[in-house]
């Protein structure tokens, strides 16, 4: 077991794997929690796609570095824009979806340009946590902090909104101030996980862990913790066995995908508990009947 | 039931809790309700009556600055809207759209009412937890205080909304349709509230279908239909002919004429 889980991890380069998934899982599950909370999947959606084109261009004029720099500054604006369109459009499911798609072309337009095409472009939608510099750890560790202070500063009041909105605007929030930061919070996770999951993978880490939190506890505090857990967990099991696929079992599997892969095996197994558990339980009779 | 505040803290009401006059207010462009002339003192219960879409709800939105005064002129505890503690007016929305499943419990829900006089960045103190057992004692639901929100009755989670907004230790409480789809026991638990709060000078705001609800919480009445049919002593303006003029086109409120003729009270 120590040969499957803890040797790897000697390596310089699984170290630092673990290390930058793993802060990206605190980072990604705490945010991820709000996200969830508001329902806010699809807006994410928007969010990580409309950061695609900054870290295009940013890689494909910068590199490593023009990377973190391209997808912040299309982080900031995609945020301010997705929170004014989903406050003003009457329909925001379909400005969203326009605005990703349109996006989403603006920057495989971009890489496309390149030579080296097709390694580019998968390097940006699925990361490459194994090459990943220790300048880029500690950027990805910057960023992460970033969006966990927004977050933190302004939980109580994000939790209010959640819960509900009409009586938080009634107190005096004003609600695009609070959908501006929260929106800033996950598109900061983005930037963050743009060099190591990738573009297209940073979506599971901000929704699974959160959503298998919720299958485990109903208590708020508790939520933040488990999904950072179910996080970090996945990233050690996932990079894990990644490593000795690739190594020894000469099955060739991506990193970022495996971690994502473990994920949401375990979204599932906490699912199926979940419904073992509540059907062998009778449900109060006090308990409105809801999905999950 | 026992009070929220002890009698050294209860608030000390001075002036007119709410004033308008003339005031309209509007959805986008639409004005939604127009020229609203009332003054309501501490201590008193203004029933707000209608027929849907009348503009009850729009009453109580205007006054929380959630839509536009575009005529006339509004003062809340002798200030302009926007110069007013935003914790000294309460307000309890209907209910029916909350989440059963959020994570959250009854006590969490009734902090809330205190995180406008906490202030960003910080956390709850003993105050606060002070004033939220207070609350929770005053809507009788102390009991339920660790429970997940959700998994209260309709009723009780009614109760539990309201002790959001007592927590904030208001002087002016709206309630908006508070005694919709309440059994019995927590209809009554909600009267009893209500009055606690007028005796301690709290100026309350209530939109409400039920006639003989109006009768028993509150002194003042206001008819409304798109403007202000009547507005004065709950005896005075409750008469046949205004209850007439105010659910004129509205065939399903005809009915309703029963509850307020004389010798008639009944549900």
């Amino acid at each position: 077991m120590a040969e499957l889980f803890l040797t790897p991890f000697a390596l310089p380069f699984m170290a630092r794997a673990l290390l930058v998934l793993a802060v990206l899982g605190v980072a990604a599950g705490t945010v991820g929690v709000l996200v969830n909370l508001r329902g806010w999947e699809f807006t994410s959606d928007g969010l990580v796609h409309a950061v695609f084109p900054g870290v295009a261009i940013g890689f494909v004029f910068g590199g490593a570095t023009g990377l973190f720099a391209g997808a912040m500054i299309a982080a900031l604006v995609a945020a301010v824009l997705l929170t004014m369109v989903t406050r003003r459009a009457a329909t925001s499911d379909a400005a969203i979806a326009i605005v990703l798609t349109a996006m989403f072309s603006v920057g495989i337009i971009v890489v496309s340009r390149q030579s080296n095409y097709a390694g580019q472009l998968e390097a940006l939608l699925f990361g490459r946590v194994l090459t990943i510099s220790a300048d880029e750890v500690l950027h990805t560790l910057l960023i992460c902090a970033g969006a966990v202070l927004l977050l933190l500063l302004t939980l109580k009041e994000q939790v209010f909104r959640a819960f509900d909105p009409n009586g938080n605007s009634a107190a005096g929030y004003r609600p695009f101030l609070l959908d501006l930061v929260l929106n800033l919070a996950i598109a900061l996770v983005v930037v963050a996980a743009s060099s190591a999951v990738g573009n297209l993978l940073v979506l599971a880490v901000l929704i699974v862990p959160a959503a298998l939190a919720r299958l485990l506890s109903d208590r708020l505090v508790l939520l933040f913790p488990l999904a950072a857990l179910a996080a970090i967990l996945a990233a050690w099991v996932g990079l894990s066995i990644s490593f000795a696929g690739s190594l020894r079992g000469g099955v060739n599997l991506p990193a970022g995908a495996t971690v994502v892969a473990v994920l949401v095996l375990g979204y599932v197994v906490a699912l199926a508990v979940r419904l073992g558990i509540d059907r062998s339980r009778p449900r109060p009779d006090s308990t409105p009947a809801g999905g999950a | 039931m026992t009070p929220a505040v002890s009698p050294a803290d209860a608030p000390r009401p001075s002036g007119t809790a709410l004033r308008l006059d003339g005031a309209t207010f509007a959805y986008g462009h639409t004005a939604a309700l127009a020229d609203i002339t009332v003054s309501v003192e501490p201590g008193q219960a203004v029933a707000l009556i209608g027929p849907n879409g009348a503009g009850k709800s729009t009453l109580l939105k205007g006054v929380l600055g959630l839509l536009p005064l575009v005529a006339g002129s509004m003062e809340i505890l002798g200030e302009p809207r926007s110069r007013v503690d935003r914790s000294a007016v309460g307000y309890l929305p209907q209910s029916d759209d909350l989440d059963p499943e959020f994570p959250v419990s009854l006590r969490q829900v009734v902090m809330m009412g205190r995180y406008r006089s906490i202030g960003w960045f910080r956390a709850p103190g003993r105050a606060d937890r002070a004033a939220v057992d207070a609350a929770l004692d005053a809507v009788g639901l102390q009991d339920r205080a660790r429970d997940r929100f959700g998994t209260l009755s309709g009723g009780q989670q009614q109760r539990g909304l309201l002790a959001r907004a007592l927590a904030s230790e208001p002087r002016l409480l709206l309630l908006d349709e508070p005694f919709n789809g309440l059994d019995q026991v927590n209809r009554d638990a909600l009267i009893e509230t209500v009055m606690l709060l007028k005796a301690r000078g709290v100026a309350v705001l209530v939109s409400t279908h039920d006639l003989e609800l109006a009768r028993q919480v509150c002194d003042r009445v206001l008819l409304l239909n798109g403007t202000q049919v009547a507005y004065g002593d709950r005896d005075e303006v409750l008469t046949l002919d205004n209850v007439q003029r105010t659910f004129r086109e509205v065939q399903v409120e005809l009915d309703e004429h029963t509850f307020v003729t004389p010798g008639h009270d009944g549900h």
